[in-house]
């Protein structure tokens, strides 16, 4: 018959110690949390953002409170309880099948638990709806690949910069030009989906000046890496100053001239308005005859079917995918620019295919984004030059 | 032990004659055993495909701008990486693997119910396979696991390969889960009772409902899918009228109780190693098998919890916010229970010991941050980000993986007569132990500090966490090494085992390794639950291999 090996004495040794020792991990954790501001780490530009990391530093405590004492008895039962070299061969443990008694706390204490963390969850869920009335509405259109923003006082829309108003209300209205997008805003800790066909709201009030990452959490085609916007929460004054420009440089067709991107391409790109030669660098067409020569159009050929088919087509500018047809850019009379807004020419060509592009038709992976070498700029220029002859 | 007596005795002596061509034993076998092996065999090789595309997703994080593949390129190994993980790994291989290989043996069964029916779900999986895999030849998926319309509509041609892979996934998931609730309803040996069964059965049986019911609304889904990016059906794409969230909606009635039908199998192996290698009976055994059955049911009821960013009417979010929080009840009396089973025990550090405790520390992690992402405010922030990527890898690879490495270990002997190499076995543990919260431990800082999923490129202020990661999973990959040159090790110069090396008191230890083709002579009569280590075994009849006294385990000596 087997042999019962029982613990010694009580609930075996180091029991009430670990215990103990537990207990006092879980004070001190509780401590270091509640000395722990959360805006250290990431800063709380808006109002619900404190309440969303109250919540979340309430989830740490009971979450880490639990972790202590599970990871405690987890590693001490094993090995107080561990098969000794000294036990005989066919040594069995305490034959112990419930207890009814810890049985029941094991439903109990999880049970009070998951009902405080409810509590507390609908609470601020509750306050989260509670907008401040009459509140200030913009609204947010996610396309392929940048935010566009309409103002109610604004004609025209803005693109990949949100100004806000310092301590006013916000509701902010998301939906999509194309495909799901996700608006998330991590210093506000507030997030929705920008679904087509669909409104979804979010409400704040910014208290914190500063620029601040609107993030897309949604995958929603090639460049959704680089889909990150920007939120602009400036003093009540320099907001009307802008708002005021922003409606001054409204002309009656919506040229390119908001574009105001996050990729530092984006600067060179929107910088100017429309006629702009971006680059110094920009030589006449002989330059870039020569580059283009340099490259080889075959491997270009392939090049483009790996890196830029799933967004341009080789057809007319209006052929789109994602962005404009490639297949006219030197002998299209209709678009004598790049969407940057150089004159189309080899050199251009290479050049947006450096920086990338970002504004107000669409967003362009730059180089580093799209993993290609010079070399292969050299052979897409030459295959693109090629399309047009 | 009065229940003995009435064991039918002619009833069970009909045994079919094995058969005796390659083809008919190996290849298009009817036998519960062997199709469980082809299970395993085809998920491995599944798993190393995967695993080598999350290392294209590691090395191209080294850097934040990317650059080891194209974006496209990337969208498409992340994608395919998570589908097969989901559908071509874990899935089949808990229930098609584990649950074909031991279930049917530690009912006390011959077979499952449908040996036709097992074999065409089984040879169903490969073909889905390689769809999945070839789709890269034409362009893969590139909307991630979930394909949220109307990304996915515009995506590769690949794409539809995926629809048509995963349906064939799910037929024979379905198939496979009506199989299995019929053999463990009708098909336990005289005397187990319901409540005589091991855990692992249970959890089985809660894995088959799940199974049966959740997949067929995944089927519609991937059909509307497949019918509108092919012929043009409006069911999703906004711009016809259709609606992108109703896929969500569909897609995530089939895969919430996915997460379950992953993570339920896994908690039956702990359930059986915790006691056998604490050797004393598993604490709470009723708490277990109900909590099993509770998740599974609470576990039709949170669905939208995935939902909460897409846009719903506010206070639907409420009801799904707090059933998904009460599901944190029975799995806390769960991970309670276990650690509750190791007081008292004289616990034996084996591999399969050694996974089954990693598994209950990760998946507590897991857990935890579950419930952080349940609460809806809190969600607001992380949802989408590299914290739910955290999360759901504590419980699918912390969880459901360790699992499998856990059951492996377990089983091993039973599945191929030999022994693995102990130390190497346990140098494996703690490798992957290692590599695993070095990869994910700095995702959940990630997402909370603003790094989003999905992307090929990022913030640089990032990087010295990824490069942390690429380097865990570095490490994870190498991990993996050390688990097959111990296959290897044991086919070719392992030990043979006995019928129960670990000194194991359900009803596979009771037959030879590897079992017989018939695995019982007799079907015996059971008369208890199996965990009582101190009392005789409660089997009676069946000309069962009765275990020497126990001495020292096979790894020990």
């Amino acid at each position: 018959m087997a042999q019962y090996v029982a613990p010694k004495k009580g609930l075996g040794q180091g029991f009430w110690p670990v215990t103990l020792l537990l207990t006092v991990l879980s004070i001190a954790w509780l401590v270091l949390l509640s000395r722990t501001n959360f805006a250290n780490f990431l800063p709380e530009a808006a109002v619900p953002a404190d309440q969303i990391d109250s919540l979340f530093k309430m989830l740490a405590e009971m979450g880490g409170v639990v972790f202590i004492y599970v990871m405690g008895f987890l590693i001490y039962l094993p090995i107080a309880f561990r098969a000794r070299k000294s036990d005989a061969p066919d040594a069995i443990g305490v034959q112990l099948h419930d207890a009814p008694a810890v049985e029941l706390g094991f439903w109990i204490v999880p049970t009070i638990m998951v009902v405080i963390i409810s509590w507390v969850s609908v609470q601020i869920w509750y306050g989260l709806q509670q907008s401040p009335g009459n509140a200030f509405t913009v609204e947010a259109i996610g396309h392929q690949f940048f935010y566009e923003f309409r103002y109610p006082t604004l004609w025209k829309p803005v693109s990949q910069e949100l100004h806000l108003p310092l301590n006013e209300p916000v509701t902010v209205k998301v939906t999509s030009g194309d495909v799901i997008h996700g608006f998330w805003a991590p210093e506000i800790r507030l997030k929705a989906d920008m679904v087509p066909g669909l409104v979804n709201t979010l409400r704040f009030t910014p208290t914190r000046p500063g620029t601040y990452r609107i993030v897309c959490t949604e995958f929603c085609g090639v460049a959704h890496g680089a889909m990150v916007g920007k939120i602009v929460i400036e003093p009540q004054s320099t907001f009307k100053a802008w708002l005021a420009s922003e409606a001054k440089t409204e002309g009656p067709a919506p040229a390119v001239n908001a574009a105001v991107g996050a990729a530092p391409a984006a600067a060179a790109g929107g910088a100017g308005s429309t006629g702009q030669g971006a680059a110094p660098a920009n030589s006449s067409g002989g330059g870039g005859t020569t580059l283009a020569a340099a490259g080889n159009a075959d491997a270009g050929k392939t090049l483009f079917a790996a890196h830029c088919s799933s967004c341009h087509s080789v057809g007319t500018f209006d052929e789109k995918i994602v962005g404009p047809g490639l297949g006219h850019l030197l002998n299209d009379s209709a678009h004598p620019n790049l969407v940057t807004g150089e004159k189309a020419s080899p050199q251009a060509i290479e050049n947006i295919l450096h920086k990338g592009y970002s504004g107000p038709i669409g967003m362009m992976p730059s180089q580093q984004q799209n993993a290609i070498s010079d070399a292969d700029i050299a052979n897409l220029t030459a295959y693109l030059v090629s399309l047009s002859k | 032990m009065a229940v003995a007596a009435h064991v039918p005795a002619t009833h069970h002596d009909h045994i079919h004659p094995e058969p005796t061509s390659f083809i008919q034993k190996y290849i298009f076998s009817l036998d519960h055993k062997i199709i469980g092996i082809q299970y395993f065999i085809t998920t491995f090789l599944f798993y190393c495909i995967a695993g080598l595309l999350a290392e294209v997703i590691r090395i191209q994080l080294l850097h934040p701008n990317g650059g080891f593949v194209s974006n496209e390129t990337y969208n498409q190994v992340y994608s395919v990486h998570g589908s097969a993980m989901v559908w071509l790994v874990i899935i089949p291989m808990l229930t098609g693997g584990f649950g074909n290989f031991v279930m049917p043996l530690m009912i006390g069964a011959r077979d499952v119910a449908f040996p036709w029916l097992n074999m065409a779900s089984f040879w169903m999986f490969p073909v889905a396979g390689a769809l999945l895999f070839s789709s890269f030849l034409i362009g893969a998926p590139e909307a991630g696991w979930t394909e949220y319309p109307p990304i996915s509509l515009q995506g590769p041609p690949g794409t539809s390969l995926w629809c048509m892979a995963i349906f064939l996934v799910g037929i024979s998931s379905t198939l496979t889960g009506i199989n299995f609730l019929v053999t463990i309803m009708k098909m336990r040996a005289p005397g187990m009772t319901l409540t005589r069964m091991p855990l692992f059965v249970w959890a089985q049986l809660a894995t088959a409902m799940l199974s049966m019911v959740a997949t067929t609304a995944l089927a519609g889904a991937l059909l509307a899918l497949f019918l509108e990016r092919t012929f043009g059906v409006p069911f999703y794409d906004p711009a016809k009228g259709g609606s992108p969230l109703l896929w969500q909606h569909m897609f995530w009635f089939y895969s919430h109780p996915a997460v379950y039908i992953m993570i339920l199998p896994a908690f039956g192996i702990v359930s059986e190693i915790l006691p056998t290698f604490s050797k004393k009976p598993i604490f709470g055994y009723k708490a277990i098998a109900f909590s099993s059955v509770a998740i599974a049911l609470v576990g039709f009821m949170v669905w939208a919890h995935h939902m909460f960013t897409s846009g719903m009417v506010p206070w639907l979010t409420l009801p799904f916010m707090i059933l998904t929080f009460f599901v944190a009840v029975p799995t806390g009396v769960k991970v309670l229970a276990w650690v509750a089973t190791l007081w008292g025990g004289r616990v034996h550090f084996t591999a399969a010991m050694l996974f089954a405790l990693g598994l209950i520390a990760t998946f507590t992690l897991g857990g935890i941050t579950g419930v952080f992402l349940a609460a809806v405010p809190a969600d607001l922030h992380e949802h989408g980000t590299y914290f739910v990527v955290a999360h759901f890898h504590y419980v699918l690879f912390g969880g459901s993986v360790f699992g499998i490495f856990a059951g492996m270990y377990y089983w091993w002997p039973k599945m191929t007569g030999k022994l693995m190499n102990e130390p190497l076995a346990i140098t494996h543990f703690w490798a992957t132990f290692i590599g695993f919260n070095l990869t994910f431990f700095p995702m959940h800082w990630l997402g909370l500090m603003g790094m989003p999923r999905r992307v090929p490129i990022y913030d640089p202020q990032f990087q010295s966490l990824n490069v942390l990661a690429s380097i865990g999973s570095f490490i994870l990959a190498a991990s993996t090494l050390l688990f097959f040159a111990n296959v290897y090790y044991s086919l070719t110069k392992g030990k043979k085992a006995s019928s129960d090396p670990w000194g194991g008191r359900t009803l596979e230890w009771m037959i030879s390794s590897p079992p017989p083709y018939y695995n019982f002579k007799k079907i015996p009569a059971v008369l208890a639950l199996p965990y009582d280590f101190g009392e005789p075994l409660p089997y009676l009849g069946g000309e069962l291999i009765r275990p020497n006294a126990h001495t020292k385990f096979a790894g020990e000596e």
